[in-house]
């Protein structure tokens, strides 16, 4: 699964640490979040479009 | 506090938790040796029998205190490295288990090479020890694997 987590945490000029501490997970699983390697759960999705204020679907996609 | 420093004092306690329990199951199977002038091992044994017991129950608290603290990948690795490497750590003591089950493996004294006891117990627990670290090193393999992948 794609997504635009690095790009929207840029945007707000946020660290991984800081964005982990906002979600309340580890920086190494921001880390693994960013890289495409770990498709996080739905509550933890849900959790990220509230942080970012974005739907879902325009922060992740499927790559189809 | 932090969710992490709370897990760090509680694998801390726990740590120091478990010699504490260890020198009352001790000093306690001497107090009942010596009221009941039962000179016996019986008291020892029940005494560790406790200890052991307690002991496990607090590991079990432990572990489910951590996986819940823990965030949903960290969860995710250990589930991972327990089914991967703990299965694959199982297979690989299969095979000894196997080998071990055949008639050639008679003349190995196996529980020697680690103690000076020969007994079927010292054997009962060579092999236990021998799956639980074949277990834990496919465990913890496992787990180094996950996060390195997700890098």
């Amino acid at each position: 699964m794609n997504n635009r987590l690095k790009v929207l945490r840029a945007e707000r000029n946020w660290s991984q640490a800081e964005l982990a501490d906002r979600l309340g997970v580890s920086r190494q699983t921001v880390n693994a979040l960013e890289t495409g390697r770990y498709d996080p759960s739905l509550p933890l999705a849900f959790k990220i479009a509230r942080i970012f204020a974005q739907p879902i679907e325009s922060i992740f996609s499927d790559g189809e | 506090m932090s969710r992490q420093q709370r897990l760090i004092i509680v694998l801390i306690g726990s740590f120091f938790g478990l010699f504490i329990l260890a020198g009352v199951a001790g000093f306690l199977s001497g107090v009942v040796s010596g009221a009941t002038g039962d000179t016996s091992d019986r008291p020892l044994i029940w005494g560790m029998g406790a200890f052991a017991v307690l002991a496990m129950i607090g590991a079990m608290a432990v572990s489910v205190f951590w996986m819940r603290n823990i965030d949903e990948a960290a969860r995710e690795a250990h589930k991972s490295a327990w089914f991967w490497g703990g299965t694959g750590g199982m297979a690989a003591g299969g095979v000894l288990v196997i080998l071990a089950s055949l008639p050639q493996a008679e003349s190995l004294n196996l529980a020697a090479w680690f103690t000076d006891r020969t007994d079927p117990a010292a054997y009962m627990a060579t092999g236990a020890f021998a799956m639980l670290t074949l277990m834990i090193v496919g465990y913890a393999l496992a787990w180094v694997w996950w996060w390195l992948a997700r890098r």
